[in-house]
């Protein structure tokens, strides 16, 4: 691949759009580039990261799961209501609540595949469906507490100089990115993503494989409650409450096209961090001063604003560097075959 | 007379395929004029054109004596010119009345409804074409015959002075098209010029004043229809040359593959269906568009599983409930929608031609690159493809590769049976002959194959045996010998073949 090619790649552009935060942050902000803030950045933003990777399958199907963030609180629940009310062990109520989360992706993955029903109305049943679930067994107002300090270090220990549950989040996303680019199951990703239909005369088994992508997804939405109830010490029914936007504006910002078909795991890698990064080194401007004008407790709530700010500019590069592209390649047409001589 | 609708050498290309070529045709006020042809003979584009769909690449469209430049749909309504679908283009959950209306108004975004006056205006039309339908009710739940009487009323209610009907009797029951018949009477006793497509002779004899005959993209004739014989219309839509530029077939067919009895699936209106396939042979199926040779092989494939009747694979009686099962069976089907279903466009060759052997080329669901490319570089060079390598993506060829592209994905499954589906449907020339020569070579070395075509020399030129289908059943299986353009035809027409025989 040629240094121009790699150039026009979006993974290119989310670099620099990476080093160009870490440069403002540093200018701006105070104790941004440390060793503690940089384990920070990864810890706070662990859950969102595992949701996003394994979002990705899906979004590549060319659906989408709004549930995983109502998933996140349901799990947590559950595995609070396990330690708590019926004494398990944390680590096999772990076990089991990833194993929840994966049922809730087969309701997910049962009601698109056999009912042909769109992923978008689904997944938008579940979010309110889970979130009710988690509430009503919480009776809205219930935490869990007082988890054994060996399963708390899942979320606030330090393991080869990293936060831990850094390691979970590369296992998980080297798993996503060994299925989506060195599987089979990746291939057909695309390829429903690209043509449904097209797959299915090639013999792909299009249910089957879609509703994989789902049932994933909710695994490691299980996933990521338990290393949130870690990290917080508490699972309450409120656990990830908008999580899920965060995740696919992360897949998005990644390059992944939201109609399915193309997209990396690797872009949607680069793309939470560079969300994580942007919503950690606004919480470092503690002191920003325009004009003498202390404007500190502002900078946290511009959060919102810049993540669209972020989400819409990388769009709008990668968009027309692509275009640029494509007009280059018109003005110059690589002949792919030679004119046919039996043609009239 | 003069004529309300002229065309003079009407051209139309799309990409390489030259849809018209130079196609002449009149219409008078108060004729019923019919329009015949093979499928693909150009009778759609040229309808298209009528009606401002499609702008000509040259040629000359003059309305009421007046040469009209850019025609666009809306200008064709205005100029008085209607077509009747045979899917109707009504709104379902609109009355009546209010589809009526809508077509019929030009009404600004603050025009008042006159709720009254639509419903009047209805009831009037609907009583001139004698069709007994409440203007009250909704679309939806009318039969398409009744659908297509709204259509009528609509092109009546407009002061439509050119009105076009295309198939308009493919639904009907006998009864209603008898009513049919009645309203294009008294269009024509009215003064409105008809142009009359259908594919049933026997209409165009009780109808037609004048029929026009299109082949190929050109206009081989205009005649009054009762100077003509049913056996004559049929030499003039098929009567060509088959060229000897087929491959030609060698050595006899082996045993029997694919032995289908009384196959049927209600869903896809395929009914009884019996039929032997042998290996190193190639049985063409032809048949008119809707015929049900498409749906048959989809059930094969086991897209619409069958419902009734068996299919025996190498002895073995089998059923087939999914494309995976076809594939694991050794069935292979090339569809007849190369951009939707044959080829992902953007996804590279490479990938198109091993999808449906994922689970051979790369056991346990781990890709293989090398394996992959190498596969692909294979079928490339065997196939003749032009592409600048395996990694260019489907979309990046031409029509012709694609549709070899599509080939080489179900040659890597190495199947007993090949079902082609209009394998050479929208290729140039030169890309035919090749894809041509591949499939005989494929006969050769042993492969079962059933070709559908509606391109009658392809049918001719290449099968060793012909089945023909018209209305989801099998209707006849003729030899190579003893078929040509006019047996084939007079069975896919559905008229006696003893007449029809010269």
């Amino acid at each position: 691949m040629s240094f121009k090619s790699l150039l026009a790649r979006h993974e290119a552009v989310l670099v620099f759009v990476i080093l160009f935060e870490v440069i403002l942050f540093q200018v701006l902000g105070r104790n941004f580039l440390t060793e503690r803030n940089f384990s920070n950045v990864f810890r706070h933003s662990v859950e969102i990261g595992l949701l996003a990777v394994a979002m990705t399958p899906v979004i590549l199907t060319g659906g989408i799961d709004l549930s995983v963030g109502s998933m996140m609180g349901l799990c947590a629940v559950l595995f609070g209501m396990m330690v708590n009310a019926l004494g398990m062990d944390p680590w096999v109520a772990a076990a089991l609540a990833v194993a929840s989360g994966a049922l809730g992706g087969g309701i997910n993955a049962t009601l698109i595949t056999r009912l042909n029903l769109p992923p978008l109305i689904v997944t938008l049943g579940t979010f309110s469906l889970f979130r009710g679930l988690a509430e009503a067994l919480t009776k809205g107002a219930e935490s869990f507490s007082g988890f054994p300090a060996s399963f708390l270090a899942l979320g606030n220990s330090t393991v080869a100089g990293l936060p831990a549950q850094i390691w979970v989040f590369f296992a998980v996303a080297a798993g996503i990115w060994f299925l989506v680019h060195r599987t089979t199951f990746g291939r057909s990703f695309r390829a429903i993503g690209y043509a449904p239909e097209g797959a299915r005369y090639a013999g792909i088994p299009v249910a089957r494989n879609t509703g994989l992508a789902y049932v994933i997804a909710g695994a490691v939405a299980g996933l990521a409650a338990v290393i949130l109830v870690a990290r917080l010490g508490e699972a309450r029914a409120n656990a990830g409450i908008g999580y899920e936007l965060l995740a696919i504006t992360a897949v998005v910002l990644g390059g992944v096209s939201i109609f399915g078909g193309s997209g990396t795991v690797f872009g949607t890698f680069l793309g939470w961090i560079a969300l994580a990064i942007l919503n950690n080194g606004l919480t470092r401007i503690s002191d920003f001063k325009i004009m003498d004008q202390t404007v500190a407790s502002v900078a946290r709530e511009l959060s919102g604003l810049l993540t669209g700010l972020l989400l819409l500019t990388a769009l709008a590069i990668g968009a027309s560097i692509k275009t640029l592209a494509v007009r280059r390649a018109r003005q110059q047409p690589i002949p792919l075959s030679k004119p046919d001589p039996a043609t009239p | 007379m003069k004529p309300i609708l002229k065309l003079t050498e009407i051209r139309k290309s799309f990409g390489a395929v030259r849809a018209l070529k130079g196609v002449s045709f009149e219409l008078l006020a108060g004729e019923v004029h019919a329009l015949l042809g093979e499928n693909g003979a150009g009778k759609s584009t040229l309808i298209k054109v009528i009606t401002g769909a499609h702008l000509p690449d040259g040629g000359k469209l003059e309305v009421a004596g007046a040469e009209v430049s850019h025609l666009s749909p809306s200008k064709a309504r205005e100029l008085g010119i209607a077509c009747i679908y045979q899917q109707p283009a009504l709104f379902p959950d609109l009355s009546v009345a209010e589809n009526i209306a809508l077509r019929l108004k030009k009404t600004g975004i603050f025009s008042r409804v006159r709720w009254q006056q639509q419903r009047a205006n209805a009831v009037e039309l609907l009583q001139r074409i004698g069709a007994e339908i409440s203007p009250d009710s909704e679309v939806r739940s009318l039969s398409m015959p009744e659908q297509q009487l709204v259509e009528i009323a609509c092109a009546l209610g407009s002061g439509a002075k050119i009105v076009i009907m295309d198939e308009p009797t493919a639904s009907l029951t006998q009864k209603e098209q008898h009513l049919l018949f009645k309203v294009v009477r008294d269009l024509r006793a009215s003064g409105v010029g008809v142009v009359y497509i259908s594919h049933r002779l026997e209409e165009i004899f009780a109808l037609a004043d004048r029929v026009t005959v299109l082949r190929d993209g050109e206009s081989v004739g205009t005649n009054a229809v009762d100077t003509l014989t049913e056996s004559q219309m049929i030499k003039l839509m098929v009567g060509r040359e088959v060229a000897s530029i087929y491959p030609p077939c060698e050595g006899a067919p082996g045993k029997v593959v694919l032995s289908l009895k009384n196959l049927g699936c209600a869903a896809s209106g395929v009914k009884g269906v019996t039929l032997d396939v042998r290996a190193g042979e190639i049985v063409g199926m032809a048949g008119l568009v809707g015929a049900g040779r498409t749906e048959l092989a989809r059930i094969l494939f086991g897209i619409t599983p069958a419902d009734t009747g068996e299919i025996v694979l190498d002895g073995a009686k089998i059923t087939i409930s999914n494309p995976g099962e076809a594939i694991a069976r050794g069935i292979a089907y090339v569809p007849e929608d190369r951009r939707r279903h044959g080829v992902i466009l953007e996804m590279p060759i490479a990938q198109n031609m091993t999808m449906a052997i994922h689970p051979k080329l790369f056991p346990g669901s781990i890709l293989r690159f090398k394996a992959e490319s190498l596969l692909a570089a294979n079928f490339i060079r065997d196939l003749g493809i032009k592409a600048y390598g395996p990694e260019a993506p489907g979309g990046s060829l031409s029509g012709g590769n694609q549709q070899k592209v599509s080939v080489a994905r179900w040659l890597a499954t190495e199947p007993k049976l090949l079902i082609l589906d209009e394998p050479t449907q929208g290729v140039d020339v030169g890309a035919k002959s090749e894809i041509h020569k591949i499939i005989r070579g494929l006969a050769k070395d042993g492969l079962a194959v059933l070709m559908i075509s509606s391109d009658l020399p392809e049918v001719l030129g290449m099968s060793d045996r012909i089945a023909v289908m018209r209305g989801g059943e099998m209707v006849g299986v003729i030899d190579k010998d003893q078929a040509d353009a006019h047996s084939v035809m007079a069975a896919a027409l559905g008229t006696n073949g003893k007449e029809v025989a010269i």
